[in-house]
């Protein structure tokens, strides 16, 4: 099965999303199923990790919004991470990635630059976050385009290519190479999850620069 | 005529810009493990930015492995 280059979206693809929605809800259920002990045990210690580099990230970015980055970074790491790592199984929904679709990519990539936008509006006001699209740069709305063309490329290439990749080895070697294709893979898997999210952060990094200017002084450093 | 199209278009297309990006990633990575060595306090941050800049390298490649894949979908 090779994965769709056209603009439509399978249903499996919805279905696959739906599916690592759920796991992540239930993850987070398990997360906070017990109160928070001071010193936290696995789980906790897990969850806590994982909430830190997030708030961590947003801090930097913006310390009174850190409620409103952190959770949308955090999303969009976490539903390209888990779709990405349940495609290892051998299980018929979830076995073809939903990040091989185009499609799906595109989604992903427009829902991180219209986040973006909403964010700088919600943190600095529809005139000043609007304006950042005409102002200094009036070609910033190629940009914003070109971003969310080069995300989505850049996520279905990596993830759609080694699925293609996969799939011409088991059609010539069935045995022991497409395991090694697995293993390989498991890096893009791991880290353009990752990728997509520093990115996102650096387009919101240049959204808010007019609250950096603004306050600089009473930053502290890096 | 389709055969050989079909073999040296995706070839063409995508062997150049390869060579190109690993020559850029290799420079890419010798920095980035120089400034870790130099000054180890800042080897995570350097890390992040290497991964970006390797990102931003490989996405000019994953550009022109999709206009081979369209390309050979065509042919």
């Amino acid at each position: 099965m090779t994965p769709a280059l056209g603009p439509h979206l399978p249903a499996i693809v919805v279905g696959n999303f739906l599916i690592v929605a759920a796991v992540l809800l239930a993850l987070g259920k398990l997360a906070t199923a017990r109160a928070p002990r001071e010193l936290p045990g696995g789980v906790q210690n897990a969850a806590e990790a994982v909430l830190d580099w997030f708030v961590g990230q947003a801090r930097r970015l913006h310390p009174d919004g850190v409620r409103l980055i952190a959770p949308f970074l955090a999303t969009l790491f976490l539903l390209i991470l888990l779709s990405n790592l349940l495609a290892l199984l051998p299980v018929p929904l979830l076995r073809i990635p939903p990040t091989s679709y185009y499609g799906a990519t595109l989604a992903l990539a427009l829902v991180s630059v219209v986040g973006v936008l909403v964010i700088d509006v919600r943190l600095r006001g529809p005139k000043a976050g609007l304006l950042h699209l005409v102002w200094p740069n009036p070609l910033q709305l190629v940009t914003e385009v070109s971003h969310a063309l080069s995300l989505s490329l850049r996520l279905y290439g990596n993830i759609g290519g080694e699925l293609i990749v996969g799939a011409l080895v088991t059609q010539a070697v069935p045995w022991g190479a497409p395991l090694l294709v697995h293993a390989l893979g498991l890096f893009p898997v791991a880290i353009q999850p990752l990728v997509f999210t520093l990115l996102t952060a650096n387009a919101l990094a240049i959204a808010l620069q007019g609250h950096r200017a603004a306050g600089a002084g009473t930053e502290r450093s890096a | 005529m389709k055969e050989i199209l079909l073999v040296f278009v995706p070839t063409l297309t995508l062997v150049p810009p390869a060579v190109a990006a690993s020559l850029a990633m290799r420079k890419i990575s010798s920095t980035a493990l120089e400034g870790m060595t130099r000054q180890p306090e800042i080897a995570q941050q350097l890390f992040t930015t290497m991964l970006v800049s390797m990102a931003l390298v490989e996405a000019l490649v994953i550009y022109c492995l999709v206009i081979a894949l369209m390309v050979a979908a065509k042919i």
